[in-house]
């Protein structure tokens, strides 16, 4: 079977607060100095579900893909080490600038340039945007079955069974192959890699697809092909006001912040 | 040597003084009286030595084994006097006052009985013929002397295993303990029973001056006499008797074959094998990208000296009885691990050496793998690395390397590594440090202190604040105070700011080798474009890796701890602690500034200098320190056993009433942050935690330079 993996290299959100700049002019956030971008988390969850499968399945092979910049390799040698077989990185100019429409667009077309492909493993949400649309968005484009938030994906007879998390509990689905999953942090932690792994990782290939090869008009992908309008980006001030309840006794404060939550419709 | 020979030589002495002015004397004795056969014990003693050669032989074998142990046909001389030291004069035994004493007793009883029987085959088998006249009552002198010396020895070993309520050397009691205590028992107490048994049939009355010589046998022939058996009796006895102790004693010398008793040998030739480098540097993997098993996860890939070390373990416990995880409860035993791994040895040993060392998988020889069910992974992740079991190994047995050997074998070959310390790993390697949610910048203990000087080469020293002294909010005051002081020594430094990153020093004693060779590269690649050349660090860890392991990289840096800098200032003046604190304090020696680069004084020499300060010591302290708990990269582990390894330590910190602990170490004033209100609830009288910088900046800047904080 061949499993792709969507995985996308997002700012740090472990970024501290004082040091997470917006550009509002530009509406853009500023890289912070000395904090390098990440594997999106629910995205190394992702791939943690593909590997599973590919442990119990022999003859299983693992494409992680990844849309962003020559920087992004760091996300996708990650997959690598973990335990996924080849990398493709869409890094092309006109690739960059999108939003989750132009990304399914361009993940699905390089889906269906690599041909053979069962299933598709992307995280929940970008841990960056929490949009959660990509996933969708390429079962969509493809025609395919799409099961999200995923906590448990086992494959058996050319079906996916997977338990999904729900507000009050968990469900569970059989889809037939092909089909797209995007996996939840109730699957589990990522695997840390041996270091044998790291090492192979940096010699297994990582190749680039461009527009042409994938069939695309460019008008149609990246920032040219974007129907979602940012139209301001900011941090938001977080602020606190302290109000005294006025009385003698704790008695009449108390009835004076019942009034207040009261009158705050929070009571 | 060890003191204890000194009572023992001075009347050793005054006996030689007094044989000397004895009557010129023609005394002596037949050396084999009253024994026919006496060559049989030439028997007894090939016997022994064949025994030996095989015995010694088969373990040799087994050490075989293992890897090369690069480096140990260095640095001789120091070599030799380790042995000398520890092994002949056994300092480290002396560490245990009873032990030692018994110890001592027992060894110099043996060594001295030994060269006695030797000088009898001499003067026997051999043209040399000394053992009369004033040598030979001289020698009769001491031979007595040590045989009680002797007794001595095994009534207090008899005491302690017996009757004393002392555990740990009955964790793993076996049944040659008994016989090893019993049988050198019998030994002695035979060998006066015969010596008395011949005296009082040829020299009582015979030779009644030279018989008091022999102070112990005269006595009891004394003793004996008192029964008046006949000389037929007498005789008769003896005969039966000497065969006993001769067959006793060869049969006992032959159990160093098979029992503990064989570090007579190993201990002195581990002491010879001692590292002769700092005990707080991990070796390094070399050529890391090239290989193809990192850690140790089977026998044979520890070096041969790891392999030789688990056969001198006697099995004391010292090192068990000093572990800060077991004494928390946790599970670790640094004992059983090296028990353990030689009962492992011992099985699959001779059926690898079958299969061939070359390309021998230990896996189908054995069933059971070594890390993770001869070794728990809990006992590997509880080492706090801090040393105490090494210093206390009265055989040099070197624990941490070995624990920290499958730690590598866990972390870079399995990836079988608890999630939190997983965590710590994987936020070095992608921010730099290890510290997961942290809000704080590398840059936020800058604010409010004005002009904070940039390092660019032409400062003296690199300020290197750390991780931990910068990005952890109970630090931020320390590494202010340090500045402070810094600043107001005159001191030309700078600081890195935004460009430090993490030393590498979790990852390596978390096992992850490779990270830690990685980030050690990177940061020494930037001290050496900025022209660092003396470093001050906030952090013990910091400080033993850059001062111990950076070298095996090329980065070689002079590197002062922050206490050794200001101790420094304060003594030659430029630094003056003028306000008085009156703070009644206990200070707590952390592991890497003291067990492992032996910095006890220049922290107490500030607290000394500030006036005001009252210091009482905590029960264990300086290289008996007990460790907050942190260490190893258990600051990012979860602790599973009894207790906390920090409540343990606070517990002793709070039993000297003192108002305040001190440390020099941002992970112990953090253990001791989170150990104190567990160990006092109540808020009121609750012992505080300081690093020693923060006394001394109240004491140098006064009041004044707190509240600008």
């Amino acid at each position: 079977m061949h499993f792709v993996v969507c995985a996308k290299q997002i700012p740090d959100p472990e970024t501290p607060p004082s040091a997470f700049r917006v550009d509002e002019a530009k509406k853009e956030v500023i890289p912070p100095q000395g904090i390098a971008p990440v594997l999106s988390q629910f995205d190394g969850i992702a791939a943690e579900a593909a590997l599973r499968i590919k442990e119990q399945t022999s003859g299983t092979r693992i494409t992680v893909i990844s849309l962003g910049q020559e920087r992004a390799r760091d996300a996708i040698k990650q997959v690598l080490a973990m335990g996924a077989d080849e990398g493709v990185l869409l890094d092309d100019a006109t690739f960059q600038g999108g939003d989750s429409y132009t990304t399914a667009r361009t993940l699905a077309a390089a889906i269906r340039k690599l041909g053979d492909v069962d299933a598709v493993f992307c995280g929940r949400q970008a841990a960056d945007w929490d949009m959660g649309q990509v996933g969708l968005g390429i079962a969509e484009l493809l025609g395919w079955p799409c099961a999200i938030i995923a906590s448990s994906v086992q494959c058996a007879e050319g079906k996916l069974t997977v338990k999904r998390v729900l507000a009050d509990g968990f469900e569970t689905v059989r889809v037939p192959l092909p089909a797209v999953v995007t996996v939840s942090n109730e699957l589990g932690e990522p695997r840390y890699p041996k270091l044998q792994q790291i090492m192979q990782a940096a010699r297994k290939t990582v190749r680039s697809m461009t527009p042409a090869e994938l069939a695309l008009d460019p008008s149609t992908v990246g920032a040219a092909g974007a129907r979602l309008k940012l139209e301001r980006l900011f941090v938001p001030v977080a602020g606190g006001d302290c109000e005294f309840m006025p009385g003698d006794t704790p008695q009449a404060q108390a009835v004076a912040l019942a009034k207040t939550l009261r009158a705050a419709r929070i009571l | 040597m060890g003191a204890w020979w000194a009572p023992a030589l001075a009347l050793s002495g005054i006996a030689l003084a007094g044989a000397l002015e004895a009557e010129r004397s023609d005394a002596h004795r037949q050396v084999f009286f009253n024994v026919q056969q006496p060559w049989a014990v030439y028997l007894f003693l090939g016997a022994l030595v064949g025994l030996l050669v095989y015995g010694i032989g088969r373990h040799a074998s087994l050490w075989a084994l293992g890897r090369p142990a690069p480096g140990l046909a260095s640095e001789i001389p120091h070599r030799l006097l380790n042995a000398l030291r520890l092994g002949l004069a056994q300092d480290k035994v002396r560490r245990d006052r009873y032990a030692g004493i018994m110890h001592w007793c027992l060894f110099s009883s043996i060594v001295v009985l030994t060269a006695v029987t030797a000088q009898v085959a001499l003067d026997d088998d051999t043209a040399l013929d000394f053992l009369h006249g004033r040598y030979y009552l001289f020698f009769s002198f001491y031979g007595d002397l040590f045989g009680l010396v002797g007794l001595v020895g095994v009534g207090m070993a008899l005491y302690r295993r017996y009757f004393d309520s002392y555990r740990r050397i009955r964790w793993d009691e076996r049944l040659e303990d008994h016989l090893i205590i019993a049988g050198l028992g019998l030994i002695l107490v035979s060998g006066f029973v015969v010596e008395a048994l011949r005296i009082e049939v040829t020299e009582l009355a015979q030779h009644p001056a030279w018989a008091p010589w022999s102070f112990v046998s005269f006595a009891l022939a004394k003793v004996l006499h008192l029964f008046a058996l006949s000389e037929g009796q007498l005789l008769g006895t003896h005969t039966l008797v000497w065969w006993g102790h001769v067959v006793l004693a060869f049969g006992w010398l032959g159990l160093i074959a098979f029992t503990r008793l064989d570090h007579i040998f190993f201990a002195p030739v581990n002491a010879f094998l001692l590292r002769t480098d700092a005990p707080g540097r991990l070796a390094a993997i070399e050529q890391i990208e090239q290989r193809e098993v990192f850690g140790v996860g089977q026998i044979q890939d520890f070096t041969w000296k790891q392999l030789f070390e688990l056969d001198a373990c006697v099995r004391c416990g010292r090192c068990t009885a000093v572990c800060p995880a077991n004494l928390a409860g946790q599970p670790l035993s640094p004992m059983q691990l090296i028990q353990d791994l030689k009962a492992h040895l011992a099985r699959v040993g001779p059926a690898l050496q079958r299969a061939g060392h070359e390309g021998g998988d230990v896996r189908s020889v054995s069933p059971v793998a070594m890390v993770g069910e001869v070794v728990a992974d809990e006992a590997l992740w509880a080492c706090r690395t801090c040393g105490a079991c090494v210093q206390e190994c009265p055989v040099m047995i070197e624990h941490v390397p070995t624990i920290v050997d499958m730690r590598r074998y866990l972390v870079m070959d399995e990836a079988r590594i608890p999630v939190p310390a997983r965590q710590a790993l994987e936020h070095m390697e992608s921010r730099g440090h290890p510290w997961r949610g942290t809000t704080l910048q590398r840059t936020s203990w800058m604010e409010g202190l004005g002009e904070v000087p940039i390092f660019d080469g032409s400062q003296q020293y690199l300020y290197w604040v750390g991780c931990a002294g910068s990005l952890v909010e109970r630090n931020l005051p320390i590494t202010r105070s340090v500045f402070r002081l810094l600043r107001a020594s005159g001191a030309s430094f700078g600081v890195l700011g935004q460009e430090e990153t993490c030393s590498g020093d979790p990852a390596r004693r978390l096992g992850n080798e490779y990270l830690y060779q990685v980030l050690a590269r990177q940061l020494i690649e930037t001290f050496q474009s900025k022209r660092v050349q003396r470093v001050i660090t906030n952090c013990p860890h910091c400080f033993n890796t850059f001062k111990n392991e950076y070298p095996q990289f090329d980065g070689r840096f002079e590197v002062l701890h922050h206490t050794e800098f200001l101790a420094r200032a304060v003594q030659d003046g430029t630094l003056k602690p003028q306000h008085r604190l009156d703070e009644s304090l206990t200070y707590h020696d952390s592991c890497y500034l003291g067990r492992m680069n032996g910095q006890y004084d220049a922290p107490r020499q500030i607290i000394e200098f500030i006036p005001g300060l009252h210091l009482t010591e905590m029960r264990r302290s300086r290289s008996n320190g007990l460790c907050c708990g942190a260490g190893g990269g258990n600051m990012w582990l979860e602790e599973a056993g009894e207790r906390r390894v920090n409540h343990v330590r606070t517990e002793e910190a709070v039993a000297t009433g003192a108002g305040a602990v001190i440390s020099n170490c941002p992970f112990c004033i953090q253990m001791f942050e989170d150990g104190i209100p567990a160990v006092q609830p109540e808020q009121a009288g609750r012992m505080r935690a300081f690093d020693v910088a923060e006394l001394l900046e109240r004491a140098v800047l006064g009041p004044a330079g707190e509240s600008a904080r």
